[in-house]
């Protein structure tokens, strides 16, 4: 009954986002109010996610028509497997939150902080729209939510250094975004309509190729700008490093995912027109991604600064997924399609492990960290769970990934690519084993290190679930995979 | 060739529109320059869109009295006034960034800036 | 037969339970101890609980769960397996004996013996794999938990081990994985319940690539040269470490690893057919002499033996290459002929260190009348290498030149007989100036090492006597060689 009522996905949205407007006012009086209120929204959309997300298991995929208009005149969102990603959204969002409880009373301003949880449920409520709406503007304005908000964030401690990051994050991500934009224009010229399925259906019979070609090639490198692939990462580091640690996690964990969410979703609508040849995008997306996996870990080597290095081995990660997405094979497909969750699930276990780090300890490199593993054992344990499931060492969530994207690369014909993969996570292996070093093996640089204890339970909590989910989930990984093949196969069967 | 760019003169124009502005973000220091670079660019692909919607000889797509056929594509035109909206705030934020780093850094200059760090 | 059964999953959990307890309650010696010497009784019980069914036929099954259709997290009790996990549990029972004397004056114990139970409960998991896939997971978990062990000392020449180590040991995983990929690429299963589940229908290009990247991800850790080099560095860790590295458990997996890729993913038969196994058998020959040949030079004692064991261990490649029944018997056997008499050496190795301090063999002389007990099992490890009769190292050599015969590859006796000779110029030396060369003074009083790093040692010699001794006996490890051996030729 419940799980049935049909307008849970609208809840999804709207809840957040009245969320956010209100933050400010709920926390005028009191401002340990802004908090407890903003995790009270996520779980409340949590608890909407959870419903969609029974639903889509038991009946498959679901429209509904926003305000009853009908479409293709009407925005329609459209909740598939794909849009299960809300799962570990809401999931990341919420245990952000929490970690910001105590981490942002400290490292930002206290007039900002409201504002801090208003940005972080707006960017949240972008991610949830952009994964479920079936309207390619609706996309459009839901990605440019959480892009703006993503800005500010990096920019919301106030250090100039911050200010710098964001600035450059904004110029390269509104440059994207207008592409992204031209690119809808062209397909709305050539199909006259915006409905992402109406689209497909519509581009089968389409006569003039060439503006479509344009529009697929603008939008795949618009959003490979967003997913941060080599060389068009230029702005992640600086941006994911300098942000406040949880909101480094939203955005490597989820935020960098949006980009090759898009792409999933452009081959959804090209695979759907089934008669366009993807083979130049396809090729384009495994060279890329082979290059992101052997630069991002590259330049992780030389870092010495511990968010910066896993800053780097998001863009070696997010090489994975684009790999196995280019490979256009079903098992590199779902392997792909699992890594967004399994990575997000692992980058914010280290990240927020390496805000837990910077809160007690106040050092950020990874000489100064020397022999935290002493002092913070949970904390430093969690994170070498993260460093080995990252690596895709079995039986963790990492591995799972890379056995699917590797098998992929076999079944598409194109075992150079699965060599790469294996041994270019044998390149990431190289700079976590230092930082596994640093914290266990080493001799303190600093020893009044010894003497922190652990991080409060609001930040402890969140590292060790994660962590232990990294763990469950390469034991249990069958349940996502057997939960998106489906709709991979849907998928690439036309 | 040269037919085809007059019949396409608007499309034409945006384009040399939308270069302008990526030449500007590209290649200025200043950075309120290239944030106004960025402007160009989005009035570009605005003016873009809008065009498509254009029907010639259309009127204004208002019903009621005196309404007659045919009628401009309002869709583009909604899609456009979203566009702005999305165009300001993004603005908005931007300068308010450039305004902190010229209080923290006392220049806007991009190639300054890198040498401070 | 096979039945389903949760005594396979057991096995290895026990151990991971157990280093569960010791990193929480591990602070306390009492209980560290605990939990290590009774999870180490219990696994063996386990494990000895499914002898006799194995013995006569009966396979162990349990599934976990699956991750792509039809493959995943399984274990499986075959004859082959069985003896891997035997000679493991047992030599874990006398290895944290020993370790509890021997790391007493040593910092973070907590970590070592916690590892020390991952490390064993990864290999017998190796042991038990019912496929491909889980043996890489074990495998590459094995290189993640001996890490923290390598590099126990926490010196720079500990973290450049480490380093080593890894880098060999993490491509040799890489290679097993693309291998496996490609397996299941190519059979479209990666189960190990067959002799053989590849058919020359699979393209001879294909399976000579599939074999050569399987060997050589396996390769690494079976130490076949060239790809020993980690071996020898990674001495740097404490002696019960070098004992399980190099006797029982990262070594051993790698050549039970080849084992299980001749016998059980390509199968004696397409191997007969292809042809590949012949160059590997030359390989395994020249890694037995090379190795024995650098071993007369080593003057580090530890260095000795790490080389000694890297041509030991090319007996087991050598006779699962041969592809006949007696060279498989000889192979299987030589995992517990090796493990047992080169566990009693590093214990020995080890005990002198501690006792005297003495790392070097040319310190050794007039060690026989001090520490007499030691001595005499190092004697009797030392006679088992040569291969004199009624020692366990004497049953291999035989078997595997009857094999050698059989498969009518006369010369690899030849390679058996250079290499008898050359373990005994390195080995008798330590003998003779640990008896014969007393210098004048030497302490003629027996002053032996403690009690917790003597019984370990004895026990370790007498089972190398009696390997030796009762070859033909039923019942005994030999009889599940065979029972293997039966299975993999469909005999």
């Amino acid at each position: 009954m419940m799980v049935s009522w049909p307008h849970w996905i609208i809840v999804a949205i709207i809840v957040p986002m009245a969320g956010a407007v209100l933050t400010p006012i709920i926390s005028r009086r009191n401002d340990k109010a802004a908090p407890i209120w903003a995790l009270f929204i996520m779980s409340l959309t949590s608890l909407a996610a959870l419903f969609l997300i029974m639903r889509v298991a038991q009946q498959g995929p679901f429209s509904y028509l926003v305000g009853g208009w009908a479409r293709p005149y009407g925005i329609e969102l459209h909740f598939d497997e794909f849009s299960a990603s809300i799962g570990i959204i809401c999931l990341i969002g919420w245990l952000a939150l929490l970690f910001s409880y105590h981490y942002v009373a400290e490292s930002i301003p206290k007039p900002r902080i409201p504002y801090y949880y208003t940005l972080v449920l707006l960017n949240l409520t972008g991610m949830i729209g952009f994964v479920m709406t079936g309207d390619l503007f609706n996309l459009y304005v839901f990605m440019e939510i959480l892009s703006l908000s993503a800005y500010a964030l990096v920019a919301v401690s106030g250090e100039r250094v911050a200010e710098m990051a964001a600035f450059k994050y904004l110029v390269m991500g509104a440059v994207s975004s207008l592409i992204i934009l031209f690119s809808i224009g062209l397909l709305y010229a050539v199909t006259g309509s915006l409905n992402m399925a109406d689209i497909s259906t519509r581009l089968a019979g389409v006569e003039n190729r060439l503006p479509v070609m344009l529009a697929l090639a603008g939008t795949a490198m618009a959003l490979m700008v967003k997913a941060a692939i080599f060389p068009l990462h230029i702005w992640l580091p600086d941006a994911h490093a300098i942000a406040p640690s949880p909101i480094s996690a939203i955005l490597s964990g989820l935020v960098v995912k949006t980009g090759v969410f898009g792409l999933l979703r452009v081959y959804q609508i090209f695979y759907g027109a089934g008669t366009y040849e993807l083979a130049g995008l396809n090729t384009t997306l495994i060279w890329l991604g082979a290059i992101s996996i052997v630069m991002g870990a590259f330049f992780a080597i030389f870092q010495e600064d511990i968010k910066m290095m896993l800053a780097y081995s998001t863009i070696s990660n997010v090489g994975y997924i684009v790999m196995g997405l280019g490979l256009a094979s079903q098992y590199g497909m779902i392997g792909a399609t699992v890594h967004i969750f399994n990575h997000a699930l692992i980058k914010a276990t280290l990240f927020l492990g390496a805000g837990a780090l910077m809160y007690k300890t106040g050092y950020r490199t990874l000489t100064d960290l020397r022999g935290v593993g002493k002092a913070m054992p949970l904390t430093s344990m969690a994170m070498s769970i993260g460093a080995i499931s990252i690596v895709g060492i079995p039986p963790t969530a990492g591995f799972l990934c890379k056995w699917y994207i590797a098998l992929g690369a076999f079944q598409a014909g194109q075992p150079a690519f699965g060599f790469a993969l294996v041994f270019g996570a044998l390149f990431i292996f190289i700079y976590y084993i230092r930082m596994v070093n640093s914290f266990y093996f080493q001799p303190p640089t600093h020893p009044e290190i010894l003497e922190v204890g652990e991080a409060p339970v609001s930040m402890l909590f969140p590292v060790l679930l994660l962590a232990a989910l990294c763990l469950v989930m390469g034991i249990l990984g069958r349940i996502p995979l057997s939960f998106i093949e489906p709709a991979v196969t849907r998928m690439l069967g036309g | 060739m040269i037919e085809a760019l007059w019949v396409n003169l608007d499309y034409a124009a945006s384009v040399v529109l939308f270069l302008i502005g990526l030449y500007a973000v590209i290649a200025k220091d200043n950075l309120i320059k290239k944030f106004m670079g960025l402007n160009i660019m989005e009035t570009a692909i605005f003016a873009f869109i809008v065009a498509l919607g254009v029907v010639d000889g259309g009127d204004a797509p208002i019903m009621g009295e005196g309404a007659r056929a045919p009628f401009t594509n309002p869709i583009p035109q909604a899609l456009i006034l979203t566009g702005i909206v999305v165009a300001v705030s993004t603005t908005a934020l931007a300068l308010s960034l450039i305004i902190r780093i010229y209080k923290q850094c006392g220049t806007i200059e991009a190639d300054e800036l890198r040498e401070m760090e | 037969m096979e039945v389903v059964d949760i005594r396979p999953v057991l096995a290895p959990t026990l151990s991971l339970v157990c280093a569960g307890l010791i990193f929480l309650t591990g602070q306390k010696a009492f209980w560290r101890r605990f939990w290590s010497l009774g999870a180490a009784v219990l696994k063996l019980a386990v494990v000895m609980s499914m002898l006799p069914g194995t013995i006569n036929g009966t396979v162990y099954v349990f599934r976990l769960m699956d991750f792509t259709p039809g493959i995943g997290l399984g274990f499986r009790v075959d004859a082959l397996g069985m003896f891997f996990a035997v000679v493991s549990s047992t030599l874990w029972i006398f290895t944290t004996i020993y370790a509890i004397g021997y790391m007493e004056p040593e910092h973070s114990k907590v970590r070592f013996f916690g590892f020390f139970a991952l490390c064993v409960s990864t290999t017998v998991g190796i042991a038990f794999a019912e496929n491909l896939l889980t043996l890489f997971l074990f495998y590459e978990s094995l290189t993640i938990v001996t890490y923290p062990l390598v590099i126990h000392e926490e010196t720079p020449e500990a973290f450049k081990a480490g380093r080593k180590y890894l880098t060999y040991t993490l491509i040799g995983g890489a290679f097993v994985l693309i291998g496996t990929v490609l397996t299941y690429q190519t059979a479209g299963t990666l189960t190990l319940s067959k002799p053989g589940i590849l058919s020359l229908a699979n393209g001879t290009q294909t399976l000579t690539l599939l074999f050569v990247t399987l060997i050589a991800g396996f390769g690494v850790k079976a130490a076949i040269m060239p790809l020993h080099g980690w071996l020898p560095t990674a001495m740097a860790a404490p002696t019960p470490v070098s004992a399980l590295l190099h006797a029982v458990a990262v070594v051993k997996a790698g050549a039970f690893g080849v084992l299980r890729v001749i016998y059980n993913v390509f199968g004696v038969e397409l191997l007969q057919q292809l042809n590949l196994t012949m160059w590997l058998a030359w390989l395994a020959a020249f890694t037995i002499l090379t190795a024995s040949f650098i071993a007369l030079f080593q003057d580090n004692f530890k260095r000795r033996l790490a080389y000694s064991t890297i041509s030991q261990l090319s007996y087991i490649i050598l006779g699962a290459s041969l592809l006949t029944p007696m060279a498989a018997t000889a192979a299987i056997a030589h995992i517990a002929n090796q493990a047992f008499a080169k566990i009693t050496m590093f214990f020995v190795a080890g005990a002198i260190q501690r006792k005297t301090g003495k790392t070097n063999i040319h310190e050794l002389a007039g060690i026989g009348y001090r520490m007499p007990y030691t001595m005499g099992a190092f004697t009797v490890a030392a006679l088992s290498f040569v291969g004199v009769p009624l020692f366990a190292g004497f049953v291999t050599k035989w078997y595997l030149s009857l094999g050698a015969l059989e498969a009518g590859d006369w010369w690899f006796v030849l390679v058996m007989i250079a290499s008898a000779l050359l373990n005994a110029a390195y080995f008798m030396p330590i003998i003779y100036l640990a008896y014969f060369k007393a210098p004048p003074g030497t302490q003629l009083h027996v002053d032996e090492a403690r009690p917790t790093l003597l019984i370990p040692i004895i026990m370790c010699a007498l089972y190398v006597i009696l390997l030796g001794t009762t070859a033909e006996v039923p019942g005994m490890p030999f009889s599940l060689a065979r029972a293997a051996v039966r299975f993999v030729f469909g005999m």
